[in-house]
C-alpha cells in the first residue's frame, strides 16, 4: 500500500472521529460531563438513514437529511427527559444516566432492525487515482461533507449570537446566566447541535463500511480519546485530536516498528515487526492513558472536569 | 428435576453477581471510583484460572491467582488515573475492560481466541456423583459470596473504609486531613477487582467453557445495574441487586414463547429494560432498594 493511502485513509478516518468529537467536547464544555451516549446519536443517525432510503424508497441525500434533524431532536429530548432533571447532580449521576441512556438507544435500534450489518443502496461511484493513492466517490464525498459541517460549526461559534453564547456558556456559566443569557434555551441548542453532528458522522461512517449497532460504542473510546487528546472542551482541539488520532491508527499498523524496537539492539529485529490489526482499538487506547499522564489538559487547553 | 436443576442454576448465577456485584460496590458504593470496565477483571480471572487448571494446578490456586490477577489489573490501571477526575476513570476502565477481550480474541495461542476454550477442570468432580455436583458447586459458590461478604463488610467498617468514604463524599477534605487520597484510591480499586477475579474464576469452573463472548462491555452495565438498584454503598443492596437483575433476566427469557418476537429481539428488549431501569433509579430513586446506612458521628 503507498504511504499516500495511508495518509489518505487517516484524514478520513480523522474527519469522522471529528464530527463526533466536536459533539462530546461542545457538551462537557458546557454541561461538564462525558456524554457515554454521544456515540448512540452517530447510530441513531445512520439506521433513521436507513429506514428513510432502503425502506422508504426516499432520496439518499433527503434521508440524510431528515435523519440528522431527527436524531438532533433525540438529543433534546434526551436533555428534556433526563439530564435536565439532574443539573445539580455529579459528575457521577450524570455519567450513569449517560450510560443507561446509552444502552437503552442502541438496543432499541437493535431491537427494530436486529444486530446484523446492514448497508445503504450501493451507488457504486467512481475509483479516483490522486498520488498513488486510490479514493472512492464515496470517500471523496465524505471529505467534502466534514469539511464542509466543520466550517458550519466555525461560522456557528463566531458569527452568531448562539455561538457567542455558547462561548460564553462554556467559559463561565454562572455569568452568562448573570449578563441574562437564557441558559436552558441554549442548553437545547447545544444538544440539537453536538446530536445532528454525531448523526452526520454516523451516517458517513455507516456509508463508506456498515451499519450495525455497535458503531457507536466502538466509536467510543476513540472520539474521547480525541477529544481528551486536543483538550476537552475546546472545539479545535478535538478536531485536531481526531486528525491525530486517525494518523496515530493507520500509521501505527502500517509501520514496521522493528527499525525503532532495533534502536536499542537488545531485541532480534530481523524480521518485520508490525501491530496485528485486531489492536487497532488498544493503540487508541495506549494514546489515550499516555495523554492522561503527561498533559491530561490536552495539545489545545483544555478544561479539566470536576 | 428441571425446576429443582434450573433454580441451582439461577442460585449459582446470584451468587457468581452478587460476588461481582460487591466488587463494583466497593468501588462505586463506598469508594466513588467510578468502572465501566468490571468485565475486564471478571474476564482476566476466568482465563487466570482457567490457564493455571487446565496446566495442572487445583482449583483453590486457581481462583487464588484469579484474585491476584484482578487485583493486580486493578492496581495497575488505577495507578495512571488516580489524580484524574471521574469522567476520565470512566473512559480509562472502559478501554481497559475492551482490551482484555481484544487480547483474549487475539492471542489465540495463549486463550484459543474466539474458538474458547472447552473442557475446564471442575473440582472433585470424580468424587462427587454427577447428580448431587450442581448443589455442591452452588455451595463452593455460595462459601465464596459469604467470604467476600465478610471481608468487605470488615474493609468497609475499618478505619481504611472510612478513609474510602471521606474520599468519596469530599476528597479535598480528606486531602487536608492528611489521608494520602491517591494511594486509597489505588488500593480501593485493587481490592474491587480481587473479588471480580475471583468472580471469573467461579464462573470459569461452573461453565466449563468460556470464550471473549462471554466477556462483552454489556457485562459491566449488568453488574451497574446491581448496583444502583440494590442500592449504593449497601453491601445487602448489592446482593437484592444481583438478585432482582438475574431473576429479572431469567424471567424474561421465556417471553419468546408467548409472544411473537425472535429471542434476538427479546434480548434486545430486556437491554433497553435494563437501561431504561438504571435511567429511572438515578431519576427518582437514587438511594436503590437497600439504601446506605450513614453513621452519624456526634461532636
Amino acid at each position: 500500500m503507498p504511504f499516500s493511502q495511508i495518509i489518505l485513509n487517516s484524514i478520513i478516518r480523522g474527519s469522522q472521529l471529528g464530527l463526533l468529537a466536536i459533539g462530546v467536547t461542545m457538551i462537557f464544555a458546557i454541561l461538564r460531563f462525558a456524554n457515554f451516549a454521544h456515540g448512540e446519536f452517530a447510530v441513531v443517525g445512520a439506521y433513521l438513514t436507513f429506514l428513510f432510503s432502503v425502506t422508504l424508497k426516499l432520496n439518499l441525500l433527503t434521508a440524510a437529511v431528515f435523519a440528522v434533524g431527527l436524531t438532533g431532536l433525540i438529543g433534546v429530548l434526551s436533555n428534556q427527559l433526563i439530564f435536565k432533571r439532574l443539573r445539580e447532580a455529579g459528575g457521577l449521576v450524570l455519567l450513569i444516566a449517560a450510560m443507561g441512556l446509552s444502552i437503552t438507544l442502541r438496543h432499541i435500534v437493535s431491537a427494530i432492525w436486529g444486530s446484523d450489518p446492514l448497508s445503504y443502496e450501493h451507488v457504486l461511484g467512481k475509483t479516483y487515482t490522486f498520488l498513488g493513492a486510490r479514493i472512492t466517490s464515496i470517500q471523496l464525498f465524505i471529505l467534502v461533507v466534514a469539511g464542509i459541517a466543520v466550517f458550519f460549526f466555525y461560522l456557528l461559534l463566531h458569527k452568531t449570537k448562539l455561538g457567542k453564547a455558547m462561548r460564553a456558556l462554556s467559559d463561565n456559566s454562572s455569568l452568562a446566566q448573570a449578563r441574562g443569557i437564557n441558559v436552558e434555551r441554549i442548553i437545547i441548542w447545544v444538544w440539537f447541535i453536538c446530536a445532528c453532528y454525531a448523526g452526520i458522522g454516523g451516517i458517513l461512517i455507516a456509508w463508506e463500511t456498515l451499519l450495525w449497532p455497535e458503531l457507536g460504542f466502538q466509536m467510543l473510546l476513540p472520539v474521547f480519546c480525541a477529544a481528551i487528546l486536543g483538550g476537552i472542551g475546546n472545539v479545535y482541539g478535538a478536531l485536531v485530536g481526531a486528525m491525530i488520532l486517525g494518523f496515530a491508527e493507520n500509521v501505527g499498523l502500517y509501520l514496521d516498528w522493528s527499525k525503532i524496537i532495533g534502536l536499542f539492539g537488545v531485541f532480534d529485529t530481523s524480521r518485520a515487526i508490525q501491530i496485528p490489526t485486531g489492536y487497532k482499538y488498544a493503540i487508541t487506547f495506549v494514546i489515550l492513558v499516555i495523554v492522561l499522564i503527561f498533559m491530561p489538559t490536552g495539545i489545545l487547553k483544555g478544561q479539566k472536569g470536576d | 428435576m428441571g425446576l429443582v436443576n434450573f433454580l441451582i442454576y439461577l442460585a449459582t448465577m446470584m451468587g457468581i453477581y452478587g460476588i461481582l456485584a460487591l466488587g463494583l460496590n466497593f468501588h462505586y458504593g463506598s469508594s466513588g471510583l467510578l468502572n465501566f470496565g468490571h468485565v475486564g477483571f471478571f474476564a482476566i480471572g476466568a482465563y487466570t484460572s482457567t490457564l493455571i487448571t487446565k496446566a495442572g494446578a487445583p482449583f483453590l490456586v486457581g481462583v487464588l491467582l484469579a484474585g491476584v490477577a484482578g487485583g493486580l489489573l486493578g492496581f495497575i490501571i488505577a495507578l495512571p488515573t488516580s489524580k484524574l477526575s471521574v469522567h476520565y476513570w470512566a473512559i480509562t476502565t472502559l478501554g481497559v475492560g475492551e482490551i482484555i477481550r481484544l487480547i483474549a480474541v487475539n492471542e489465540e495461542w495463549l486463550t484459543r481466541g474466539s474458538f474458547g476454550i472447552p473442557g475446564i477442570p471442575q473440582p472433585l468432580r470424580s468424587v462427587i456423583p454427577a447428580s448431587v455436583y450442581p448443589i455442591f458447586y452452588l455451595g463452593i459458590v455460595m462459601a465464596f459470596l459469604g467470604l467476600t461478604y465478610f471481608i468487605i463488610r470488615k474493609l468497609v467498617n475499618s478505619p481504611f473504609g472510612r478513609v474510602l468514604k471521606a474520599v468519596r463524599e469530599e476528597e479535598d477534605l480528606a486531602l487536608a486531613m492528611g489521608r494520602p487520597v491517591f494511594h486509597f484510591k489505588v488500593k480501593a480499586m485493587a481490592v474491587g477487582a480481587i473479588f471480580a477475579g475471583i468472580a471469573g474464576a467461579l464462573f470459569a469452573h461452573y461453565m466449563t467453557y468460556i470464550s471473549p463472548l462471554d466477556f462483552m462491555p454489556i457485562v459491566t452495565f449488568i453488574i451497574w445495574a446491581m448496583v444502583i438498584v440494590g442500592g449504593r454503598g449497601n453491601e445487602v443492596g448489592s446482593i437484592v441487586g444481583a438478585i432482582t437483575i438475574v431473576i429479572f433476566f431469567n424471567s424474561t427469557r421465556f417471553l419468546k414463547d408467548y409472544l411473537p418476537l425472535s429471542g434476538q429481539t427479546v434480548a434486545s428488549l430486556r437491554m433497553v429494560a435494563i437501561g431504561i431501569l438504571l435511567i429511572l433509579v438515578v431519576l427518582f430513586m437514587r438511594g436503590g432498594l437497600v439504601r446506605e446506612k450513614k453513621k452519624v458521628y456526634k461532636i
